[in-house]
């Protein structure tokens, strides 16, 4: 009978060991932008998506219709009531595929909002900073910043 | 093993109560049925043949033989069977293992696939091994020599990652990107018949309005990534219900050709595919409750042709994801 115990034990501690106690990670946390009314995403399409691999920084740029019908276009002409939303995120290896890189913690978030009055076209310019989405009150560098994300040639997305 | 055991019970039994001889007692017969079908079952055996090696895998002599060592016995023309893989009925586990291994990744014919093939073959390998889904465990456990160390898979993703080279783009990939966004923004590429893969999944144009969920830079295969959601994944997203997915939810992956500037910015170039996963546990109950689908360039030519069994290579990569609901991407919740 001694056998038959040992047996018994054996196959289950064979079958324990078998079993996955792994832990899932469902979300990509890191990469989450905090809630806060400085932007809003809601709405908003993907005009294009690119990462600078010297800074390891992935970036979307996200646009309301209007933002990503001029982008399109060309930014030929600026518009008023149009959005666009600049995100740029640190980069992390994906844990789930060797040879891939993902989002990490949001460095920046740049919001352009165009409003038109009269024949003029205003451009507002905001960039929120690291987590806590700091404004940057230095407003120096604006001008080429706005260039730079009006410059975007849109992804083809057919 | 349970038949020994069984035996030698039996014996000590009949050794204590002294009655009928060995041969009339009805235990012995039934052992012995069992014997003679278990030689007899010796005598069906499907073919494993050892086919000629058309174009052998060339790598790194450090390189090739952890590879040979942990993966040439089923994805090979050269299985290395020993005298216990021979035995009836795990001799048909072995073979049929062997049948499948090749069908989806032959080293030895290594020569019939396009040099992007091969190193995409290479990069899913080397994650199926840090996945833990391959070399089988079902194997590992009785070919023990075939595991692979943390030190052999820093060798092997040593040398992946020396396959990984970072250039500024050429002016031919330029010039394909300009044509083709060119074609796109005059509206030329607009689809008027839907085209549709052979396990019946017809291309979503609406994708592109849905939400991105995640991107991703690919540097084994030089793409670029934006896994879009639809209503329902985004949903499901927000009020934490994606263990499993619900019915409904549809990812869209749309991949583009790396365009790198000078100064290291890389941009979207060339439209690749759009690849979709529909989630219906009942209708696509035997593909892991996901439908699979990829279309490829502007023009959306569904991948696999005609041919319906292109859903057992997406399911075959997605496979180790089992946990995450065969799911790679981690959503990105705001």
């Amino acid at each position: 009978m001694k056998t038959v115990y040992s047996l018994i034990i054996a196959c289950t501690l064979m079958l324990a060991a078998c079993s996955d106690n792994k832990q899932v990670e469902l979300y990509n946390t890191k990469a989450a932008l905090p809630a806060s009314a400085k932007y809003n995403l809601g709405g908003l399409k993907v005009i294009t998506s690119f990462v600078n691999k010297t800074k390891g920084t992935a970036s979307t740029l996200y646009g309301n219709d209007l933002a990503l019908k001029a982008a399109i276009e060309g930014n030929k002409i600026i518009a008023g009531n149009e959005i666009f939303t600049l995100v740029t995120w640190k980069q992390q290896d994906d844990d789930h595929w060797f040879g891939a890189k993902i989002p990490s913690d949001v460095e920046s978030v740049e919001v352009i909002k165009t409003a038109s009055s009269g024949n003029n076209v205003a451009i507002n310019y905001q960039q929120l900073n690291g987590k806590p989405l700091d404004l940057k009150t230095d407003t120096s560098g604006q001008a080429e910043r706005i260039k730079y994300i009006l410059g975007q040639k849109p992804s083809v997305l057919p | 093993m349970g038949i020994v055991l069984f035996f030698v019970l039996q014996n000590r039994k009949a050794m204590k109560t002294k009655k009928k001889p060995l041969y009339q007692r009805k235990a012995f017969i039934i052992i012995l049925i069992l014997f003679v079908g278990f030689v007899g079952i010796q005598f069906v055996r499907p073919d494993v043949p050892n086919l000629p090696v058309t174009g052998d895998l060339e790598a790194p002599a450090d390189v090739k033989a952890i590879i040979q060592r942990a993966c040439y016995d089923c994805h090979s023309n050269n299985a290395n069977l020993r005298w216990y893989d021979k035995i009836v009925p795990v001799y048909w586990g072995v073979a049929s293992h062997i049948k499948d291994g090749r069908a989806d990744l032959n080293f030895s014919e290594w020569n019939k696939l396009a040099p992007a093939d091969q190193k995409g073959k290479l990069w899913e390998s080397i994650n199926q091994i840090i996945a833990g889904a391959m070399p089988l465990p079902s194997y590992t456990a009785v070919h023990t020599e075939a595991k692979v160390s943390p030190a052999d898979l820093a060798v092997l993703k040593n040398y992946l990652a020396s396959m990984v080279h970072s250039k500024p783009a050429d002016t031919a990939a330029i010039n394909a990107a300009d044509k083709q966004y060119l074609h796109w923004e005059k509206n030329e590429t607009a689809i008027t018949k839907l085209s549709t893969a052979a396990n019946g999944i017809s291309y979503i144009p609406d994708y592109k309005n849905w939400q991105p969920i995640s991107t991703t830079e690919r540097f084994d295969n030089n793409t670029l990534r934006v896994i879009f959601g639809n209503d329902i994944a985004v949903k499901a997203i927000k009020e934490n219900k994606i263990h499993p997915w619900p019915n409904g939810a549809i990812f869209a992956k749309v991949a583009w050709a790396q365009l790198q500037d000078k100064d290291g910015t890389t941009h979207t170039g060339e439209f690749k595919q759009v690849e979709y996963m529909i989630k219906d546990d009942k209708k696509y109950a035997s593909t892991y409750g996901w439908g699979w689908a990829r279309f490829k360039t502007p023009k959306m030519v569904p991948y696999g042709g005609a041919n319906v069994l292109f859903t057992k290579e997406c399911m075959n990569c997605h496979k180790p994801m089992a946990a995450e609901d065969f799911v790679f991407t981690l959503p990105i919740k705001h």
